[in-house]
């Protein structure tokens, strides 16, 4: 049975887990869920995803969530076709992989994240961004782009010589705050710009803009 | 040689690595930084951790950071000593990687925030932001409801084994009790949990200070 996808198309990361299914040669099925009418907080839903929260995978009858787990766990069922070594076996490899994963869920997520919260989603609620916090979030991930100029200076992707999901990771947030909302924070870092651009030509990333 | 960990005697991030050193049996010897002198920013300590912030570990000649990477990488390196903390069943570790999951986005957003309104910001001269400590208690509220949910059917975020994934919730769980925010002793399961790995000897070790 084809792996199934539980989530809206738009959600950025259904469009990440779409993404390494693609990655990985794996097909799916998108299955829509209705939560501009509020699916995803009924108990039929959150019978599979407590936190009514998308996505949530059903491989088979084998239902899991978090976006970065199910991508982790396909890469890892997945390991000998499509792209290779999104997670790394090698023991140090496999370290400095999960080094740049943390980084990615403390020192770029949380900022990103926040920019989308106050200037997308309080504006789907009829609410006016924070201005004050939008600026503390807009200053805390340039200073933090600025470290990662420094670590790509020194190697094409976050966990060495190789892409990997970490890299990847960045991908629907990183879009949202440079691409849709207009964030100039490349121009001035040539490494993080290269890399980027890398990342965002990957067809599988474009297949899912187009259509997840 | 053994493990140096490199961090702040307190510093949360410092526990979540000390708590695994503990619990897999790994003898470390502990370099303190003195981040009130501003060490975690001078070019010797970014040389190692770029981005400034403490822990990271130096296991001979590999230096590592990220407090839930390195306990990553003790709870495989030394998966045959001490408690086992990283399930090797696959349907198990996916589990696991839920859990892990789980903790980084439903949890430590919120405990964090938490901390840093109530208590961390003060350090700096700043004040809490009411409004913003309302509303994250509010949130982490909802989160643990769930939390409760899940544990009332399964011993553990992961399944019934203990792993990384609930021992990463001690150092901002421990912050937030010490200030008087109890989440956990109201949701049966919850504190159920939570008793259960705030009690191991491993975290009574180190969670005084290293």
């Amino acid at each position: 049975m084809v792996l199934k996808i539980h989530g809206h198309a738009i959600a950025p990361l259904v469009r990440l887990v779409a993404e390494v299914c693609r990655e990985k040669e794996v097909p799916y099925e998108l299955v829509n869920v209705e939560v501009y009418k509020g699916e995803h907080k009924t108990p039929a839903f959150q019978e599979f995803q407590p936190f009514g929260q998308v996505p949530y995978i059903d491989d088979d009858g084998f239902v899991l969530y978090e976006s970065r787990a199910i991508c982790r766990y396909i890469a890892k069922k997945y390991a000998s076709q499509g792209t290779p070594n999104l997670v790394p076996h090698e023991p140090k490899a496999e370290a400095i992989f999960e080094q740049a994963v943390s980084i990615e869920t403390s020192n770029f997520h949380p900022f990103a994240l926040g920019i989308t919260v106050e200037k997308i989603i309080k504006k789907h609620r009829g609410l006016e961004p924070n201005e004050a916090r939008l600026s503390d979030l807009v200053n805390n991930l340039k200073a933090k782009l600025d470290v990662y100029e420094v670590i790509l200076g020194k190697q094409a992707y976050l966990a060495g010589s190789n892409i990997t999901l970490a890299d990847l990771f960045h991908l629907p947030y990183g879009t949202i705050v440079f691409e849709e909302l207009g964030y100039d924070m490349l121009e001035d870092r040539p490494n993080v710009a290269r890399w980027w651009k890398d990342i965002t030509a990957r067809p599988s990333w474009l297949a899912v803009k187009a259509k997840a | 040689m053994v493990v140096k960990l490199y961090g702040f005697t307190t510093s949360t991030c410092t526990l979540r690595v000390a708590v695994v050193l503990k619990e897999k049996n790994v003898p470390f010897e502990f370099i303190p930084v003195d981040l009130l002198k501003g060490a975690h920013k001078a070019p010797e300590f970014t040389a190692h951790q770029p981005f400034g912030q403490v822990p990271y570990i130096d296991d001979n000649g590999l230096i590592l950071y990220e407090s839930r990477a390195i306990g990553r990488y003790i709870a495989a390196k030394y998966a045959s000593q001490g408690t086992p903390l990283l399930p090797t069943d696959p349907t198990a570790f996916a589990f696991f990687e839920q859990a892990a999951s789980i903790e980084t986005s439903n949890y430590e957003p919120f405990v964090s925030g938490l901390a840093w309104e109530l208590k961390f910001t003060m350090w700096f001269g700043g004040k809490t932001d009411e409004a913003r400590a309302k509303s994250l208690q509010g949130q982490l509220s909802a989160k643990l409801d769930v939390y409760d949910a899940i544990l009332g059917k399964q011993k553990y975020l992961a399944g019934n084994d203990i792993t990384l994934a609930d021992l990463f919730h001690l150092p901002y769980g421990a912050v937030l009790l010490d200030i008087g925010l109890d989440e956990f002793s109201s949701r049966p399961n919850v504190a159920r949990w939570w008793k259960d790995i705030s009690s191991r000897a491993s975290w009574e070790a180190v969670k005084g200070g290293i």
